[in-house]
């Protein structure tokens, strides 16, 4: 059975020493969060992942959810979790005081997330679908909508959902049909059919909040004519105290390759009351504002359950005895050397670990962005780091994502057939990372959301909050000798970016299926290369201000550095060949040819 | 007989107008009116209307001076100067008797054939000359000008019975080649045929969107692009003539056409809009119209009027089903599709092509000139019979048919045909009789949309194509969005240089789009910055430069002829020609600082070699670069090809053509003069001074800054400027290569790019059109 260890050694890293929080000093909910401070919160969260949550991983994808009557059953040991983990306060770290939460920044709540996530995925949908849905109501919502609901949600004991998808649209939105018929009190009467809501239904939380899509009977058609509506399962008093079931229904749940214990719920609304959030056909200006955060979230559980795979993996290259080194035994009082004496072997481990600490450090800046975003005094800073992380956030989804898939399947792999078979959990990883790449707007979807509207939003200026701040460091330091090994490799996939950035403008302006052509493979260069800027930035962090960690940490953050420039990076040079093809080749085969 | 001096009776915006065209044509002009009662100053008319020519905008004069030609009188005294008028244009009121109370006094004054007309558009040409000598009908025509006389290019000429026609001819050559009107004879019919034809349509349009009940947005939006007539809309339009101008047509029309007319049914005014006159709103000229900007929040806010309520609300971008791409792209489809936008522009369209086409023969009988009319005269981008050629006549016809529309005869002799046909490269349109006659174009026009239809292009890429133009001669055109110059346009350049030597004997930069060239693609350049792509950009810039610089020293003339706006990279693609044979209405100037940026396409250069060669300039290096210094760092665009001589962006010996139509055949006679013995210029040197020129350029930029004129950043900007004309660190003695100052356009260029301010310019420039001042 693969054991599981939280990285808290590299979170207190990244968050104490590698991340600028210059940017934020003036405010004082940041400057008043200390290293001493942050690092209890990590150590306690390590702690939940590890002990409580952990556990309930494997039991709870061998037992699943189940639905009788329309009542969902998640897997034991769930409904205790979730009292202990929201009464602790962990679903709600960034969730405004006001409402009863903590008012954390981002970053840290973020890094918090990922250990929970890491440990347990399933269960971590549970908590972060509550927190989706809180943020669109604080930020949109009324203030009578705020006052009724944020506070329970904000605590645990009602959560929340977000029902976008029908049997007939998942991508393409503007084909919804559910229906809200305004009443004259001001509130809509919701009919229709959901399908694929995660936590739509369970036994945790004793009422769940619905954010619903729907149109009203004389909406414009298509996606213009969409409205975002406040659903509860079960009406509610003033005092909060529950009422009348709302008509709200979960018909199926799906059985699927993965989180099987998170309950992904077919849901009808018939005739149900619901509240307007935000502006009437306005509902995807909404969703396109979540979706940067939710976006953000699914890139941070394809990094976690990667770490889950490498802690996995690196027990198991070290525990599994099997054939000797390539240059003579190194355990010679053993049967046979362990599994990470093996060359092909430190590769898959390297790969997992360049990869995972990589996407770890994007994860911890882009999420300081965010704050920054949310948070800075200077109007202009604001809106610099608005508009980064609206470049960054498909190539973080998607990138990191990928790296899921990528990493859980290499996991499998250092375990050979043992990886394969379910008693080990490697394979389950595999599984639960699977979706990462799917939902939240696919990987595709996230790759033309990347060239078709991030790369010409304000004739590309959103890219001049990436680029220029690369070629600034890269221009500093392009004859530092001790970095050496970093921004010659940096500068060289980064100019293939620039290349492969101009290449795709003029092209897609002309052809957009040019663009579209490209796309996944611009993405997986741009992800690349955003990447090795993180590494080159530790190398930088390192050799100019080593802090409290052992020095074993930092000599190993660097090999581990060098490896991704020199092993991983070098996949630019190939993505820019393919990208710079064309589309030619793509788009000339006949559809009877397929 | 020529005409060269011309008096126009009638001081009020048309007969002012007229005279400053005039004017511009370089023709001594009497300006008269008559003497109000009580005046002390008799000439008090004419004289504040040449005042208010200096000040009108858009300018009616092409250049200040021109003012001086007009020469303002009064109808008391002056009556005896009509003597020496070769032709009289009467631009009074609108009253038959004070008409030919006037025609008996110009009578008894003007010179034997001298050419007499009225400017009117409502009284009948017989009406207007009763009771005068035979020699008086004999050069007595109705030219009916548009306003502004100056920028609308239609002419309309209704002639006599006994019109002399050596007299008309005249008149004609004048009109044409001295005043670039396009001219379309036309029947004496009420509103000849652009008003006849463009009432009926803006009132089908107006009262269709009120039946319909579409928005102001939606109809323009159905109205303009799609439809093309014009690319305003509708309402857009209304408000750019003023809405009180409608009830006034109408009247007179309503008058004026037999009962039986279909006019008369679409002659209702609706409520809302004689309240929006009563209440001031008459458009652009008044509070506003169909649309306002309000400006009460502090920012300006564009709004449009609900039809229905009256009210103002914030204009929104409409979003009907069918203006989704398909169907708005597609005519037909538009025309048949089945929600308000499409039911808008088939009733619209149904009804005025059917009512253009039931015009014919009444308002004349040659469809090609009724199509001219509204192109000419209302802005649409294709003629009635254009339209239905584009849809299809068969189409139409089946449709009309289905609707219960009666079809008019016209369309059922076009039936099977199309109104248009090229016939052995010929290119012909239908007449009366079912046959085609061949569409001749007068000596001396040459259009390069004639020879598409015939050629196939030498080159052709996505922004420009090369064409042989006959005699040797080949014409490259801009067709990039807007025409910027980009790499392709720069290509293709280099291609020219490639082939021409040896083959042909030279070439014109040329176009027909409304615009020569807005300026070099910033686009990709500001992209290019975004991603720090420093090393592309200079590469860029340094191949414009080779390019322009390779076009100047080529083995062959190269004239420029641009009509419209010839801007930055345009501009300076006119600055590397031979000789420039320019349309009078060319908007010439070296804009970039308004984007933050300096030219760097040689701009800078050459506009200092020529001020340096000027003739006329003061000693020292120091004017020529004070001169090109203030032209570039205001960036200054001249209003017309005859201020564009002022600035140098023309040099004294180019030519100026007043007609747009007569622009190709005169640049390519250009290129011929030249290629007989032709020799490339020289390369230049020039000796600069250096630092000490830097601040004095300086200290006049800081003063602007000081006082608000600037900002700080136009100051970063001018300090650039001035590194780049003085020279750098130079000093007299030092010679200076046209490469050198190359060097330095590139590196200030660069330079400027990497700042936020700049790159903020340009944003704002290529999304909203209109500078940003940081």
């Amino acid at each position: 059975m693969a054991i599981f260890k939280a990285p808290i050694d590299d979170i207190k890293y990244l968050s104490n020493e590698f991340l600028d929080k210059s940017a934020l000093q003036q405010i004082e909910e940041f400057s008043s969060v200390t290293p001493d401070l942050t690092d209890a919160i990590y150590e306690e969260a390590a702690k939940i992942s590890e002990t409580l949550l952990f556990p309930l991983n494997r039991s709870g994808d061998e037992q699943g959810c189940t639905l009788n009557n329309g009542v969902v059953t998640t897997p034991d040991g769930f409904k205790d979790a979730y009292v202990q983990v929201t009464e602790a306060g962990w679903g709600n770290l960034t969730c405004a005081q006001d409402f009863g939460g903590q008012g954390l920044p981002h970053y840290i709540a973020n890094a918090v997330e990922e250990m929970i996530i890491s440990s347990n995925m399933s269960f971590s949908i549970y908590i972060g679908l509550t927190i989706g849905a809180y943020n669109a109501i604080e930020r949109f919502g009324s203030e009578q909508l705020k006052k009724a609901y944020l506070p329970h949600m904000v605590s645990g004991r009602w959560s929340g959902t977000m029902c976008l998808t029908e049997p007939q649209c998942g991508t393409d939105l503007g084909l919804i049909r559910s229906k809200a018929i305004p009443q004259e009190d001001g509130s809509y009467r919701i009919s229709g059919s959901k399908i694929f809501i995660s936590a739509g239904e369970q036994d945790l939380s004793e009422n769940i909040i619905h954010l619903v899509l729907a149109r009203t009977p004389d909406a414009p058609a298509g996606i213009k004519g969409i409205s975002l509506f406040l659903v509860p399962k079960i009406n509610s008093h003033e005092d909060g105290s529950l009422a009348e079931p709302n008509g709200v229904i979960c018909s199926a749940i799906e059985h699927k390759m993965g989180i099987k214990a998170s309950a992904t719920c077919a849901m009808e609304f018939e005739n149900s009351n619901g509240y307007l959030i935000g502006e009437l056909n306005k509902g995807m200006k909404a969703m396109f504002i979540m979706m940067n955060s939710a976006r953000i979230h699914v890139g941070i559980q394809g990094l976690a359950v990667a770490h889950a795979a490498y802690c996995g993996a690196v027990d198991y290259a070290k525990e599994r005895l099997q054939g000797r080194a390539l240059t003579g035994a190194k355990q010679p009082d053993t049967p046979a050397d362990p599994l990470i004496v093996h060359p092909d072997v430190r590769r898959m481990l390297l790969t997992m670990k360049a990869y995972t600490e990589g996407a770890r450090a994007l994860s911890m800046w882009l999420s300081f962005q965010l704050d920054v975003s949310y948070q800075a005094n200077d109007p202009t800073v604001k809106q610099n780091a608005s508009e980064l992380v609206s470049l960054l956030t498909p190539v973080f989804k998607a990138f990191l994502t990928d790296i899921g898939e990528i990493v859980t399947s290499t996991g499998i792999q250092v375990y050979g057939g043992h990886g394969y078979i379910r008693e080990n959990g490697m394979e389950q990883y595999l599984r639960d990372a699977r979706i990462c790449q799917i939902y939240e707007g696919t990987n595709g979807v996230q790759a033309l959301d990347l060239v078709g509207r991030k790369l010409t939003e304000h004739m590309g200026r959103n890219l001049r909050h990436f680029f220029h701040p690369v070629s600034e460091f890269l221009q500093q330091h392009q004859h530092d000798a001790a970095l050496a090994g970093f921004i010659l490799p940096l500068a060289k996939s980064f100019s293939r970016l620039q290349n492969a950035t101009l290449f795709i403008a003029q092209k897609g302006l002309s052809n957009p299926d040019e663009a579209g052509a490209a796309a996944s493979d611009y993405l997986r260069l741009f992800g690349l290369v955003a990447m090795a800027y993180m590494w080159a930035k530790i190398a930088h962090n390192i050799h100019y201000k080593k802090g409290q960690m052992p020095d074993e940490f930092y000599d190993g953050k660097l090999i581990t550095g060098l490896f991704y420039m020199q092993r991983l990076l070098p996949q630019t040079g190939a993505l820019l060949s393919a990208i710079m093809s064309g589309s030619q080749t793509t788009m000339s085969l006949k559809e009877n040819q397929f | 007989m020529n005409i060269e001096t011309v008096a126009v009776i009638g001081a009020g915006v048309m007969g002012s107008g007229i005279a400053a065209q005039v004017a511009n044509a370089g023709k001594k002009v009497l300006l008269l009116d008559r003497v109000p009662e009580g005046a002390s100053n008799k000439n008090i008319l004419a004289e504040s209307a040449i005042e208010k020519l200096l000040k009108v905008k858009p300018a009616a004069l092409m250049h200040k001076r021109n003012a001086k030609k007009i020469q303002p009188g009064n109808l008391e005294d002056n009556l005896a100067d009509l003597a020496e008028a070769d032709w009289i244009i009467e631009v009074i009121i609108e009253r038959l008797d004070l008409k030919q109370a006037l025609y008996k006094k110009i009578e008894a004054v003007r010179k034997p054939n001298c050419i007499v007309s009225s400017n009117t558009s409502t009284l009948p040409l017989a009406d207007l000359t009763a009771g005068l000598s035979a020699e008086f009908n004999d050069h007595f025509v109705i030219t009916h000008f548009f306003n502004p006389p100056r920028y609308m290019r239609l002419l309309e000429i209704v002639e006599g019975p006994t019109t002399n026609p050596e007299a008309l001819d005249t008149l004609i050559q004048f009109c044409d080649f001295a005043l670039g009107k396009g001219i379309v004879k036309c029947n004496d019919t009420p509103g000849f045929i652009a008003n006849r034809i463009g009432a009926y349509w803006m009132q089908t349009a107006l009262l269709e969107a009120f039946r319909l009940g579409l928005s102001v947005e939606e109809a323009d939006a159905i109205s303009g692009r799609p439809m093309g007539i014009p690319k305003t809309g509708v309402f857009g339009l209304m408000d750019l003539v003023g809405i009180d101008i409608m009830p006034h047509v109408l009247k007179s029309m309503v008058h004026s056409l037999p009962k039986t007319d279909a006019f008369h049914q679409q002659a209702k005014i609706p409520e809302l809009v004689t309240k929006m006159i009563e209440d001031g709103y008459t458009g652009r000229k008044g509070k506003g119209g169909f649309y306002r900007i309000n400006k009460a929040h502090g920012t300006k806010v564009k709004e449009s009027i609900n039809l229905a309520t009256g009210e103002y609300a914030g204009s929104q971008k409409p979003a009907l089903a069918s203006l989704q791409g398909p169907v708005v792209k597609d005519l037909k489809k538009l025309l048949s599709f089945d929600d308000k936008g499409g039911q808008f522009a088939w009733s619209v369209l149904a009804k005025t092509l059917c009512y253009s086409a039931s015009l014919v023969p009444e308002i004349g009988d040659d469809i090609n000139a009724i199509d001219r009319a509204m192109k000419l005269g209302y802005n649409w981008t294709y003629g009635p019979f254009e339209l239905i050629d584009k849809i299809g006549v068969d189409w139409f016809i089946a449709k009309l048919k289905a609707d219960n529309y009666p079809i008019p005869p016209l369309l059922m002799t076009a039936a099977e045909k199309t109104f248009y046909r090229y016939d052995n490269q010929q290119h012909q349109c239908l007449s009366l009789n079912g046959d085609y006659q061949t569409i001749s174009r007068e000596k001396g026009v040459l259009l390069l949309s004639d020879i598409k239809q015939n050629q196939t292009p030498i080159e052709r890429n996505a922004s420009a194509s090369l064409w042989g133009i006959g005699d040797g001669v080949l014409c490259l055109e801009f067709h990039s969005k807007m025409n910027a110059i980009d790499p392709n346009i720069l290509q293709m350049i280099a291609t020219a240089i490639k082939s021409i030597p040896g083959q042909c004997k030279g070439l014109v930069l040329y176009n027909e789009a409304d615009n020569y060239s807005v300026g070099a693609n910033v686009g990709l350049a500001l992209f290019a910055a975004n991603v720090a792509a420093w090393p592309q950009i200079e590469a860029m810039v340094k191949s414009g430069q080779d390019t322009y610089l390779a076009l100047k020293h080529a083995p062959f003339p190269v004239v420029g002829a641009p009509s419209g706006m010839a801007l930055g990279g345009g501009c300076e693609s006119l600055l590397h020609c031979d000789a420039i044979q320019a349309h009078a209405e060319s908007y010439i100037g070296l804009v970039e600082v308004g984007v933050g940026l300096i030219p760097a396409w040689g701009g800078c250069k050459e506009l200092l070699t020529r001020w340096t060669n000027n003739p006329r300039r003061a000693k020292g290096p120091m004017p020529a670069i004070s001169k090109a210094f203030e032209l570039i760092s205001t960036a200054t665009v001249s209003t017309s090809a005859t201020e564009a001589k002022d600035y140098l962006f023309l040099s004294a010996t180019d030519g100026i053509t007043m007609n747009r139509e007569r622009l190709l055949f005169d640049a390519k006679n250009k290129v011929l003069a030249l290629a007989e013995a032709y020799t490339p210029p020289e390369p230049v040197e020039l000796s600069l001074p250096g630092a000490t020129a830097r601040t004095a350029l300086n200290l006049a930029v800081d003063s602007f800054v000081k006082s608000g004129k600037a900002t700080n950043y136009d100051g970063v900007i001018a300090d650039q400027l001035a590194i780049v004309l003085s020279g750098a660190e130079t000093d007299m003695a030092e010679r200076h290569t046209e490469q050198d100052i190359l060097a330095l356009e590139r590196t200030a260029f660069i330079h400027l790019l990497k700042k936020e301010p700049t790159l903020d310019r340009l944003q704002h420039m290529l999304e909203s059109g209109k500078p940003l001042r940081n």
